[in-house]
């Protein structure tokens, strides 16, 4: 077809960064966790302790999908296969969208079909890309877990990393329709985060809803194979390899690339199949307040994040449990926890730890909302916002409230969760009030990354994002893996979460929260008059 | 002259970026209850001096006064006196036309009900559609209704008509004539000539920075056929 081949060199042009990182991100953390397994279950008696926990936990089977029995092969399956597959299907997602509809949007789709390039040119040329990606990513992926364990046989690892690529593909062609229904990117790629949540949950009701097969496991039930991620599962890659399954992505994108090419060859450029929604003519009262409208402005990311935060607490929540049989058989993983968690009993430390790494969450969520305050100034809109009689300084603050009252909300809602779980899912009884306590513990931090931002806002606006999300990877680095690596006590010291004692586990220690806020309130200071008095930069 | 009141009066204005003199010794002064036109080749800094009359920029050298008082120091104060039109409207996307004039409606004081109708429905413009689903004119619908509903006594409109149809160009005309006769002042940034004939008192020309012509449009009758002949020999002398 005309121009396909000078448009696959555009998108690769343009992706040169994004894709390798994407591919060896995926693979590369999927491959590093068999080895830190092997050395943590190398045994067939942890394996058969962990098999029994899982093997019968509803909450388990929700998030994992079933253990296909005491295998290490199954047990790196439930580890990997579902929330890898997420990360994949968001690349490919994304992908077709930043390549279709986002230059539909943009325009330069009109500039290009007015050159020799046929009207579906762009729509092909993306997804050969990504068939070239998954195929890559599943080579590499497939090749890892054959070399890296002989127990699971290379047919059966090149089995798991192509399933999990024809996974991929099958997103890409979802998100090919999707973007010819929808009149933007930013509304495709909040359509197809739905559809990926949706199928990842259908797929843990049909893993819930299943019974015990003529061999003994767990098989999910029907609604499973409504889902892509059922799909995936099918195969029993790692544990007892079949090929057949794979005839199911392949049957689906043989009928829905056509489906596709239908829906794009019969909408104008531009349009989408959809009615864009109508919105409100006139702003609400709430809107027009000065913090209703920074609050609609904001919400979105906030609701992203809370739902994370929530999500990691509630599965830790459920996982007690399990850790509670499995960890204290082994001694490795106990010191691990002590380092997180402080001293003393296993649980308390366990959860303190956690509700420690649900913080960084929190911390990334302050970051992600204050870039707004960049994005506002470099698209514009704040050169009309403050020609009226908005001061610079009122509309900084709005958005330092919202967004500090959004973190304390998320830090808040983290330990009451985190609390309420485990009093459900274990007869551990937890403090909801003392995890509340605990939870806010972490607000200083909060503050201290959100006051560096306002600093660097203030000062070096261009660079600001990228030196405050730079200071929150070491910080994010240091939290999970720093107690498992050795480094020198003094590149410890430089995080600021080694100040903060991990409560409830440990008490907590207010000297060095009061210091971090009182240290955030000059940086947030010298930044609001740093803003004052520069140039508005677009 | 002396005894009309200077709306805006600047006077030798420099604006540097690094080491780009963006402004370069500017003089340009806007009466009470005149439509000022801004004339200048594109990069000429008519945007800049715009930015620097609100306060978003800080002039390097030169003075200037909005209504007597600094722009720079007073803006959030001065900022009630007026509304503005940017040459590139830009809002956020998820948000519909009529929510965006309500809410600059809002900073700006309140707008006058009455007007914000008769404007949306003079200018044809659907004020529920999110305004990502807006053409580059209907964009700047939403900006100009915003600005002309407010009772304001001065208006900045910097390019505001680029992508208007002929149509909606005479209903833009007719409203700022109106505007006139309110006794409002406006400052009027502009490339199309027969807009700036038909509604100008007097017009400033802009090239590199500086100020290089100003001329009431009796005086620019007299010398010159039309404003298009003075305008190419402006542009010719590049």
């Amino acid at each position: 077809m005309t121009g396909v081949w000078p448009l696959i060199k555009i998108i690769l042009r343009r992706d040169r960064i994004k894709l390798p990182i994407w591919i060896l991100g995926i693979s590369g953390s999927l491959l590093s966790i068999v080895p830190h397994k092997t050395q943590q279950y190398g045994d067939q008696t942890s394996l058969e302790s962990l098999y029994a926990t899982f093997g019968t936990n509803p909450a388990g089977l929700f998030l994992t999908g079933p253990m296909d029995g005491a295998s290490f092969g199954a047990l790196i399956t439930i580890e990997t296969v579902l929330w890898w597959g997420l990360a994949v299907a968001f690349m490919n997602t994304m992908l077709v969208v930043r390549h279709t509809r986002q230059n539909e949007e943009s325009g330069a789709q009109e500039l290009l079909l007015s050159g020799r390039v046929h009207r579906a040119s762009s729509l092909i040329a993306v997804l050969m890309v990504s068939f070239a990606v998954n195929t890559i990513l599943g080579g590499i992926i497939g090749g890892g877990l054959a070399v890296l364990e002989s127990s699971w046989g290379v047919s059966g690892a090149l089995l798991f990393g192509f399933s999990m690529g024809a996974f991929g593909f099958v997103w890409a062609v979802i998100a090919g329709i999707v973007v010819q229904l929808v009149g933007s990117a930013r509304s495709a790629n909040g359509l197809l985060a739905g559809l990926v949540g949706t199928m990842f949950v259908v797929r843990g009701i049909g893993d819930f809803t299943g019974s015990v097969g003529s061999n003994g496991l767990i098989q999910p039930g029907a609604v499973s194979w409504v889902s892509p991620f059922g799909w995936m599962q099918a195969n029993h890659a790692l544990t007892a390899p079949e090929w057949w399954p794979l005839i199911i992505p392949l049957l689906f994108v043989v009928v829905a690339i056509p489906c596709a090419l239908w829906l794009l060859n019969s909408r104008d450029v531009g349009a989408s199949i959809l009615p864009e929604k109508k919105g409100n003519a006139r702003a609400s009262a709430l809107l027009k307040t000065q913090l209703g409208l920074t609050w609609r402005l904001q919400k979105n990311v906030f609701i992203g994040w809370l739902i994370g935060a929530i999500a990691m607490v509630v599965s830790v929540g459920v996982l007690v449990p399990e850790m509670s049989t499995i960890y204290e058989s082994n001694d490795s993983a106990m010191q691990l926890i002590e380092a997180l968690g402080g001293d003393g009993e296993l649980i308390p430390a366990f959860l303190s730890a956690m509700l420690m790494i649900t913080s960084v969450l929190v911390f990334a969520y302050v970051i992600h909302a204050l870039g707004r305050l960049r994005t506002e100034e470099s698209n514009g809109y704040l050169e009309i916002l403050l020609s009226t009689q908005l001061s610079r300084g009122a509309w900084l603050a709005r958005h330092g409230v919202v967004v500090a009252l959004g973190g304390m909300v998320m830090l808040v809602l983290s330990g009451t969760i985190l609390a309420i779980s485990v009093n459900i899912a274990t007869d551990t009884t937890a403090d909801v009030a003392e995890y509340i306590y605990a939870a806010l513990s972490y607000f200083p931090v909060v503050l201290l990354f959100g006051s560096l931002y306002v600093l660097l806002f203030g000062v070096v606006p261009r660079i600001a994002g990228l030196v405050t999300w730079l200071l929150f990877g070491f910080v994010a680095f240091m939290s999970w893996l720093g107690p498992m690596l050795q480094f020198d006590d003094w590149v410890y010291d430089l995080s600021p979460l080694e100040y903060v004692n991990a409560a409830p586990a440990e008490d907590i220690d207010v000297q060095p929260l009061a210091i971090m806020t009182g240290f955030a309130l000059v940086l947030i200071a010298t930044g609001v008059v740093a803003w004052r008095v520069r140039d508005i930069d677009q | 002259m002396a005894t009309e009141e200077k709306i805006i009066n600047i006077r030798d204005l420099s604006k540097r970026f690094g080491s780009v003199n963006a402004l370069d010794g500017l003089d340009m002064s806007v009466t009470r209850g005149e439509v000022h036109g801004f004339l200048g080749p594109n990069g000429s800094g008519k945007s800049t001096t715009i930015r620097v009359l609100l306060g978003l920029l800080k002039k390097s050298s030169g003075d200037i006064s909005l209504f007597g008082e600094d722009p720079w120091s007073n803006a959030v104060s001065l900022h009630g006196k007026l509304a503005y039109v940017p040459g590139d409207v830009n809002f956020w996307p998820n948000l519909t036309g009529g929510e965006i004039i309500d809410i600059l409606g809002e900073l700006r004081g309140g707008l006058v009900e009455s007007r914000r109708a008769k404007l949306i429905e003079r200018f044809e413009l659907d004020p529920s559609k999110k305004f990502r689903a807006y053409s580059k004119g209907n964009r700047q619908k939403v900006a100009l209704v915003a600005a002309l509903a407010s009772d304001v006594p001065l208006y900045i409109l910097d390019e505001p008509t680029s992508g208007l149809d002929p149509l909606m160009e005479k209903i833009f005309q007719e409203e700022v004539l109106a505007l006139k006769k309110e006794g409002k002042t406006i400052l009027l940034s502009s490339h199309i000539l027969s807009e700036v004939e038909a509604l100008c008192d007097r017009v400033t020309i802009i090239r590199n920075g500086k100020s290089v012509l100003v001329y009431t449009l009796a005086e620019l009758k007299k010398e010159h056929a039309n404003l298009e002949a003075l305008f190419l020999d402006q542009y010719d002398e590049e």
